[in-house]
C-alpha cells in the first residue's frame, strides 16, 4: 500500500534554490551589517497564510533541519507550518526559549521576546533571531541608530512599533555580547537591528 | 530540499553552484550573520573539507562560497599579488564552480578574497573583503587551551596580551610585533587581524566595506561590519606605529604603499616593489615611474646617483 502524497495545497518555494537563497542572504548580510538601512526583497516568492513574502524568503534562505523555529500564534497557521516543514525541513516548536528563529507580527503580544535565547558569555552566538513582520519600514526620524555598521547615525521608522519594544532593546543592548538580533520584514523590504545598535527614540 | 541547478558550470556539472551544497552554505551564512552582529567575536562553524589543503585559504574559500552570487566579480590576492599560485588557483576555482567574473582590479571587484594584505586602494561600501585566517585566536600563543581563551574573551581578560606587548618593549625597546598585530574591536573583543602586516591595521578602522574572516582548519568565522572602531593595542608612551620605508617602489615610485624587498644579486643590491600588484600597475599606467622600471634609462636611477 502506498501513501498518496497530499501536495495539492503546497505552495512553491524558491524558483532557484542556490541563486534565490544567495540573493536573500546577501540582503540579510547587508542589512545586519548596516543596521537601519532598508533593502528591497530581491526575489519574488509566494507566502503562506500567516507570513509575508519577506519573512517567508528569509526563512527559506536561512533555516533547515538544524534550526528550530517558533511562530507566534497569529503566524502559526497550518499553511505556514506545512510550508516551512516541506521546504526547510525545520523543527517548529511551541517553546519560545528553544527558538533559533522566532517569527511574530508587530501587532502581536510581544511579551515573549524576553524569553528568547540570548546566548551566554562564552558563546553569545547561541542566541535567537527575531523576525518581526511589519507593515511598513521607512527612513523616518522615529529612531536614531548608531553603533557598528553605521556611519555617524541613521534614522529608521517602523509603523506601529510599541514603546515596550524600545525598553526591551535597551535591555538587550546592555547584555552585549549576548542578545537577540531583529530582522524587520515588511511585504517588500528588509531592515535589521543588530544587538550592537544603540537606539535613540525621538 | 535541493533543486537541480539549472545553469551548471561547464565541466563541473556534478557540483552545486559555488561548490558547497546549499545546507553547508546556510550553516556558514547563519554564522556570518552572528559574526557581523558580534563584531570581533569568533563564531564556531562546521568547516568542511575543501579540495585544497589547509593553509591554502579553505576558511576564506568557504566564506566566499557562501557569499558569492552569479552577479559578483571576484578578485583574489595573496600577499597583495593577483598572480601568485594561491590567488590564481582560488580565482580559477570560483570561475569554474560559480562561473563568476574575475578581475585583478580592486575597483572592479565586488568580493575580494585576500591572504595577508588589504588593498592599497580605499574600499567602497558595495565591496566585501574576505580574509583567509590561519590562527583566529589572538590569545592562542599565550594560552593554548580553547576553554581558557573562551573564558578570557567572555570576561574581557586581555591583560596577558598587554603583558606580551610590554615584554616586546622590555626586550627590544619597541613593540616588535609586525604582523597579526592584535586589535580591539568596538572596545570589546581583542581580534587577530590575520597575518596582515601592521601597516594595514589602520585601514580596518572605520572601513566602508564589510570585512569577513574565515579560518578553515580552526573552524571559526568572524567579522567587522562597516564603520566599526578597530584600534591596534598599544601603550600611551609606546603608541602604535606602522612600518615606513626610506625607499620608494622601484617600479612605480610609490611612497605610500607597503613595499616588498627583492634581492637582486649576491652583491647586496636590492630593490623595493609594491606588494599590491594592482596598485603598482595602475600607477605605472598613469605614468608614474620608479628608478628600476624597465623604461627608465640605465645607470641614472636616483639610488645610483646617491651612491656616487
Amino acid at each position: 500500500m502506498t501513501a498518496t502524497p497530499q501536495t495539492s495545497d503546497l505552495l512553491p518555494g524558491f524558483d532557484h534554490a542556490a541563486f534565490d537563497s544567495n540573493a536573500v542572504f546577501r540582503v540579510l548580510l547587508d542589512a545586519m551589517s548596516r543596521p537601519g538601512r532598508i533593502y528591497d526583497l530581491p526575489v519574488q516568492t509566494v507566502s503562506p497564510d500567516g507570513l509575508n513574502a519577506t519573512a517567508t524568503a528569509t526563512l527559506l534562505a536561512m533555516t533547515d533541519m538544524d534550526t528550530t523555529i517558533w511562530l507566534s500564534p497569529t503566524c502559526a497557521t497550518k499553511a505556514a507550518s506545512d510550508h516551512l516543514k516541506f521546504h526547510c525541513g525545520c523543527p517548529i516548536t511551541t517553546d519560545v526559549t528553544q527558538a533559533d528563529f522566532a517569527v511574530a507580527r508587530i501587532e502581536d503580544d510581544l511579551s515573549f521576546v524576553t524569553d528568547l535565547a540570548v546566548g551566554n558569555a562564552e558563546y553569545p552566538d547561541q542566541s535567537a533571531t527575531l523576525i518581526l513582520i511589519v507593515e511598513k519600514i521607512e527612513n523616518g526620524p522615529a529612531m536614531t541608530l548608531s553603533g557598528p555598521g553605521i556611519k555617524d547615525t541613521h534614522s529608521l521608522a517602523i509603523k506601529d512599533l510599541p514603546q515596550s519594544f524600545h525598553a526591551w532593546r535597551a535591555e538587550n543592548h546592555h547584555l552585549f555580547p549576548c542578545g537577540v538580533d531583529v530582522i524587520f520584514a515588511s511585504p517588500t523590504q528588509i531592515a535589521a537591528l543588530s544587538r550592537t545598535t544603540r537606539i535613540e527614540v525621538n | 530540499m535541493e533543486q537541480i541547478v539549472k545553469n551548471p558550470a561547464d565541466g563541473a556539472s556534478a557540483y552545486n553552484f559555488a561548490y558547497l551544497d546549499e545546507q553547508t552554505k546556510r550553516m556558514i551564512r547563519r554564522a556570518l550573520l552572528k559574526a557581523v552582529a558580534i563584531p570581533g567575536y569568533q563564531v564556531p562553524f562546521a568547516g568542511r573539507e575543501m579540495p585544497m589543503p589547509y593553509g591554502w585559504g579553505t576558511g576564506g574559500v568557504q566564506v566566499t562560497a557562501a557569499v558569492i552570487g552569479p552577479n559578483d566579480t571576484l578578485k583574489v590576492i595573496d600577499q597583495g599579488a593577483d598572480d601568485t599560485t594561491n590567488a590564481v588557483s582560488i580565482r580559477q576555482f570560483f570561475a569554474k564552480t560559480a562561473k563568476v567574473a574575475t578581475t585583478e582590479k580592486t575597483a572592479e571587484a565586488s568580493i575580494i578574497q585576500t591572504r595577508h594584505r588589504i588593498p592599497e586602494k580605499e574600499l567602497r561600501e558595495d565591496q566585501v573583503l574576505v580574509y583567509q585566517v590561519p590562527i583566529p585566536e589572538p590569545l592562542r600563543f599565550l594560552e593554548p587551551r580553547e576553554t581558557e581563551t573562551r573564558k578570557m574573551h567572555a570576561l574581557e581578560e586581555y591583560g596577558l596580551m598587554h603583558v606580551k606587548l610590554y615584554e616586546d618593549i622590555a626586550r627590544h625597546g619597541h613593540i616588535a610585533t609586525t604582523y597579526a598585530y592584535p586589535v580591539m574591536v568596538d572596545d570589546r573583543y581583542v581580534m587577530d587581524p590575520s597575518p596582515t602586516p601592521k601597516f594595514d591595521n589602520p585601514k580596518m578602522n572605520d572601513m566602508a566595506a564589510l570585512q569577513l574572516f574565515g579560518a578553515g582548519r580552526e573552524k571559526r568565522i568572524y567579522a567587522l561590519p562597516p564603520y566599526t572602531k578597530v584600534k591596534s593595542l598599544d601603550f600611551e608612551d609606546h603608541p602604535f606605529e606602522v612600518q615606513t620605508w626610506e625607499d620608494e617602489c622601484g617600479m612605480c615610485g610609490a611612497r605610500d604603499s607597503y613595499l616588498d624587498e627583492v634581492i637582486l644579486d649576491d652583491k647586496g643590491n636590492r630593490m623595493f616593489v609594491c606588494s599590491d600588484t594592482d596598485y603598482c600597475a595602475e600607477r605605472q599606467e598613469a605614468g608614474h615611474r620608479g628608478p628600476q622600471h624597465h623604461d627608465q634609462p640605465l645607470g641614472t636611477s636616483k639610488r645610483e646617483e646617491a651612491a656616487e
